[in-house]
């Protein structure tokens, strides 16, 4: 069947399989900061934000984003020119083998949306759900919090 | 869910052409809504999938004191919304929050909460103690209190019926939600929901629901005639988690002993019920 829906800016109108699932469309699209770790919606490593939401798209199939929008990581920045959030991780040490950090952004990105002020606590609420095995979560709480100070400060494009 | 055999993906329109077509498919057919629990069954006999969330049934409102919801309304759509923040001393937010991770949240629907009917899930215990009432359209209206429907062999009848609506009735009173897991995003090893309603000084109504036992949330009459009448107090709430340590039917499973969860029974009552009174007498 064909679907359109926008893919970090861009419109897409392709045929998708109607049982594929979201996760495996994106990363045919190229979209590669997707994982699927375990498939059940329980690790986090296939977050993607769909009309700014996160959700799993391990747990989606491909024609329910008809007509929303899709944004994976490589949506937020680029390498040359990284995304706030992108930065702040970097700055913090928060990335170790980089599995779990397109999910953490994004749950943060949607949390840092919603509050520019979060507590600790509030961070970790919204990260509980996305698993890493490297760096413990002490210096992906500091990311995020120093993103959101980065926020108030204007420093968000 | 064997993504490889589904034939054909649909929107319906409305709650009718839903109807149509899963009959259409008869058992190779599927409500999709929050998918949370569909994606991750193991059904691989599903050749069309029916989804049910462009059909407005997500929508949150007050009604007299009480709060009706729309069943493809998710759980973070009722988190956000001032009619469920408002209700019962705000117990939905209580539960809601403890429901696993805020991306599955804002997938998962209340509608999709009630057919899973879970028995670890947080939310079945709460719709059990809060007295909701579920409402569907399948060949004909339906409509049935929560906990008599989970009394019934109930999965059969949403295989071509669709849950439009949630509806809690008004509590003169507050509730509270007790849960222990093993992360803040686990499911239940224990969860309890209580609420009671103060008058000159003694509670005038109790419900207590205490569910993930390991079977799915029930009431417990005798806990709530104990309640009825008494001094809201320490003294009461210490009494109240004897009795249910002695009396509440428990299991065990790979998650908990049986006499582990007795104990913390007793405790996750008490603490649910105090804290019910403390908002109700504020």
């Amino acid at each position: 069947m064909k679907i359109s829906f926008e893919l970090n800016g861009e419109l897409k109108y392709l045929e998708v399989d109607p049982g594929e699932r979201l996760a495996a469309l994106l990363r045919r699209l190229g979209m590669k900061s997707i994982k699927e770790g375990c498939g059940t919606g329980d690790c986090g490593a296939c977050t993607v934000l769909v009309d700014g939401r996160a959700v799993r798209s391990c747990l989606m199939v491909a024609p329910q984003v008809q007509g929303r929008r899709v944004m994976t990581v490589e949506g937020l920045g680029t390498l040359d020119d990284p995304h706030p959030l992108q930065r702040a991780f970097l700055d913090s040490g928060a990335v170790q083998c980089g599995f779990c950090t397109p999910g953490m952004i994004l749950v943060a990105h949607e949390l840092l949306t919603r509050n520019s002020s979060p507590t600790p606590d509030q961070v970790r609420e919204a990260i509980s759900g996305n698993l890493c095995r490297c760096t413990g979560y002490v210096k992906i709480v500091d990311a995020v919090l120093l993103a959101a100070r980065w926020k108030r400060e204007g420093k968000w494009r | 869910m064997h993504g490889g055999r589904v034939r054909r993906f649909h929107f319906a329109r409305d709650v009718e052409e839903a109807l149509s077509l899963l009959a259409a498919y008869g058992s190779r057919g599927a409500v999709l809504a929050g998918g949370v629990d569909l994606l991750r069954s193991p059904r691989g006999d599903v050749e069309g999938l029916v989804d049910i969330t462009r059909i407005g049934l997500s929508s949150v409102r007050e009604t007299g004191g009480g709060v009706a919801i729309g069943a493809t309304t998710t759980l973070s759509g009722v988190l956000e919304s001032q009619a469920g923040h408002d209700y019962a001393g705000g117990i939905l937010p209580e539960v809601l929050r403890a429901v696993a991770s805020l991306p599955l949240r804002n997938m998962a629907t209340l509608g999709g909460a009630v057919v899973s009917a879970h028995p670890w899930a947080d939310i079945p215990t709460a719709l059990v103690a809060l007295g909701a009432e579920v409402r569907w359209q399948g060949e004909r209206e339906g409509r049935s209190l929560v906990e008599e429907l989970y009394r019934t062999p109930f999965r059969g009848l949403f295989r071509s019926a669709v849950v439009t609506e949630v509806r809690f009735p008004p509590w003169n009173g507050a509730f509270a939600y007790e849960k222990v897991g093993r992360t803040r995003y686990d499911i239940a090893l224990l969860n309890a929901c209580c609420g009671v309603g103060v008058e000159d000084g003694r509670i005038a109504w109790a419900r207590v629901a205490v569910g993930a036992r390991p079977t799915r949330g029930e009431r417990l009459p005798w806990a709530e005639e104990a309640l009825v009448g008494r001094v809201p107090g320490e003294p009461l709430w210490n009494e109240v988690r004897r009795l249910v340590e002695e009396r509440i039917e428990v299991g065990e499973d790979r998650r908990a002993s049986g006499e582990w969860r007795r104990t913390v029974a007793g405790v996750l009552v008490a603490r649910a019920v105090a804290r019910a009174a403390r908002k109700a007498s504020a």
